[in-house]
């Protein structure tokens, strides 16, 4: 009995515990404390990534990202926020998933296809618009697709994303209104 | 200047409008008089429409992390190190460290002691005493050193 509410309180203090200490857990031996990490990070990781994928790859591209930090959470130093790192690093396999997609000479998106539709339960029309959109975006220049996907994926307030940028927030909403500008414009394409 | 502020009038609307969509108090666009402001506002809301805020099922997210564990436990049993490195890693196997080293030193020892020619040969093992072959022990240990190295770098 004892153990089991130690157990508990262990937990729940991990869950309320910063990145920076989980980090150094897993650091000294604790490989369980990637679980708690991985519960905390996976939504908007998964978010991000449904953005800018296909549909039928967002699990994987989720998976190859989380595996990439799993190795390489020994040599994080903590230079930046454990979220901006694994921001990057979803960035880098994002864009590796669309280099390997261009070696293997596939079209940049995932055809439209019934099975695909079965697979999301869309229905064609959406997963067109679906297709439509994310091509949209990934035509987009980096600065304005990142302030879109902070905002509606990651569902970052505009003050957050002035911080993290480094620039002020009327810079980041004259930033945000030239992103959607950019967005319509290819989508009228 | 009045461009300037007129541009960021637009900003904060246009910000203030996805504030409020994002938060679930669906504005109609079409209400607004600036053709600009009203196209952006539609763009947002088309956005929105393809990725509506779903919340990962628990489910999904618990099939996710099993399935990453078994991975990453398979990409660990596949890099397991070679056979050399295994008996060459002193740090966790001093046995072999110990047992390699006290192999070298018979070796040597060995290798020094001059052979007996039997019998009746005593002058000439007089002669050869603390003779042996210092090339073989030197090649011998060379290629111990050598498989040594080789194993580091595999």
């Amino acid at each position: 009995m004892t153990t089991k509410y130690m157990q508990n309180t262990s937990t729940t203090s991990l869950q309320d515990a910063s990145d920076e200490f989980l980090i150094q857990k897993f650091k000294e031996g604790g490989k369980e404390v990637f679980d708690v990490l991985y519960h905390r990070h996976l939504p908007k990781v998964y978010k991000r990534v449904r953005y800018v994928i296909p549909e039928s790859d967002v699990e994987d591209v989720t998976q190859e990202i989380f595996i990439a930090a799993l190795k390489s959470l020994p040599s994080f130093r903590g230079d930046s926020q454990f979220a901006t790192w694994l921001r990057t690093l979803t960035n880098h396999k994002v864009a590796e998933f669309y280099r390997k997609r261009t070696r293997k000479q596939e079209p940049r998106l995932a055809p439209l296809s019934d099975a695909a539709a079965k697979v999301t339960g869309s229905t064609s029309q959406s997963l067109e618009e679906h297709i439509y959109l994310q091509k949209a975006l990934q035509n987009l220049p980096e600065n304005y697709r990142e302030v879109i996907l902070l905002r509606f994926a990651e569902d970052m307030q505009f003050n957050e994303i002035a911080e993290l940028m480094t620039q002020n927030l009327e810079a980041t909403k004259s930033l945000f209104r030239r992103a959607i500008t950019a967005l319509r414009n290819q989508l009228e394409q | 200047m009045k461009q300037s502020d007129e541009n960021n009038e637009i900003d904060n609307q246009l910000a203030d409008f996805t504030d409020r969509l994002l938060k679930g108090r669906t504005e109609d666009p079409a209400s607004i008089s600036d053709e600009e402001l009203l196209s952006l506002e539609r763009t947002i809301v088309r956005l929105t429409d393809t990725f509506p805020s779903e919340p990962l099922e628990d489910a999904k997210v618990k099939q996710m992390l099993v399935r990453l564990k078994a991975r990453a436990k398979r990409e660990d049993e596949q890099v397991k190190p070679s056979f050399w490195k295994r008996i060459f890693d002193f740090q966790s196997n001093p046995q072999v460290g110990l047992l390699i080293g006290a192999a070298m030193i018979v070796i040597l020892v060995l290798i020094s002691i001059p052979i007996s020619s039997g019998p009746g040969s005593s002058l000439s093992g007089a002669a050869d005493a603390g003779g042996g072959n210092p090339y073989i022990a030197l090649g011998l240990m060379g290629i111990l050193f050598i498989i040594y190295w080789v194993s580091r770098r595999k």
